[in-house]
């Protein structure tokens, strides 16, 4: 349940972090969990995976980075909205 | 077809913790301290909560944020004791409560006329310990039957608070449970802990809790 309810925030975040591009248009959301984050990365993973292939998502992945200490961060995006990159 | 990158390089929880700062801001401009207990499911916090309604309510203000999974049975329980306002959390199956249900949960209680606000968390030693509600402090409990190797088994939540409630203390001369052992376990995962020996059912060690929880209504807020 907790891997859960933390992955729903991470989909928020990862929501809000869109911008223009939209939810639809990401394709990987790359997370960095700290190895003391208390998390269990499968069952982040998994979460991740089926909330990100559901709307407003739809397309896109996680992308999970184990870092040393507590963080808990989305690190960036990757989207596809036919825009350049900057 | 471009493909590009977004950096967002922001923790998830600063959302939660935003909201939290708004909560402990608010709390704060009405002078309410607020206590977040939490411990593992049937440790006691609700009949601890239940004799400390019952014994305060008449002689300060108190209010009651508790959260459940499912049910709505803690805060019926609570609320036979106390004429104060006792919100109801049902969190639909999330393991903890989090900082944006306390907020709302405020809108519905006067904080002009309490001075504390209880919150009982949803019971789980894990995830609440990841969410700050905008408390003043955290109180851990845990009980005479549960083993005196919780604190290093769930350190991050004993670490994380300032307060430990050793309960169900009158099963002791049945029990196997060294209270010693678990204090130094508790003390050897944060050495600051402060910490009472209750039991809500014969009411030992509970005027120690009133003593503490009176002299909190009396302190600024601060965290």
């Amino acid at each position: 349940m907790h891997e859960l309810s933390v992955a729903i925030e991470i989909c928020h975040l990862a929501e809000r972090s869109a911008g223009a591009a939209g939810p639809a248009a990401v394709r990987v959301v790359a997370v960095e969990m700290g190895d003391d984050a208390g998390l269990e990365p499968a069952n982040l993973s998994f979460c991740l995976e089926t909330l990100l292939a559901a709307p407003p998502f739809g397309m896109a992945r996680p992308l999970l980075q184990r870092v040393p200490g507590h963080d808990l961060r989305v690190a960036w995006l990757e989207v596809d909205d036919g825009r350049p990159d900057n | 077809m471009a493909v590009r990158t977004i950096e967002v390089r922001e923790r998830v929880m600063a959302r939660n913790d935003e909201i939290a700062a708004e909560v402990r801001a608010r709390l704060a401009a009405c002078g309410v301290v607020a206590l977040n207990l939490v411990s593992s499911p049937g440790s006691g916090k609700t009949l601890l909560l239940e004799r400390t309604l019952a014994a305060l309510g008449p002689e300060f203000g108190i209010a009651v944020v508790t959260g459940d999974v499912q049910t709505q049975n803690d805060a019926d329980r609570l609320a036979a004791h106390t004429e104060r306002l006792v919100q109801a959390v049902v969190t639909g199956g999330a393991c903890h409560l989090d900082a944006s249900q306390v907020m709302a949960a405020l809108d519905a209680i006067d904080l002009k006329e309490i001075q504390l606000l209880i919150i009982e968390n949803v019971g789980n030693l894990v995830c609440p310990a990841a969410w700050d509600l905008g408390e003043t402090a955290k109180v851990v409990l845990f009980s005479t039957t549960e083993g005196e190797d919780k604190p290093l088994k769930y350190p991050t939540m004993f670490r994380n608070a300032r307060y430990a409630v050793i309960t169900k203390v009158d099963l002791l001369p049945h029990l196997s449970y060294d209270v010693d052992l678990a204090l130094a376990n508790a003390r050897a995962v944060n050495p600051n802990l402060r910490f009472f020996q209750t039991s809500a059912t014969t009411g030992e060690g509970l005027e120690e809790w009133f003593t503490f929880l009176r002299g909190q209504v009396g302190i600024p807020v601060a965290r």
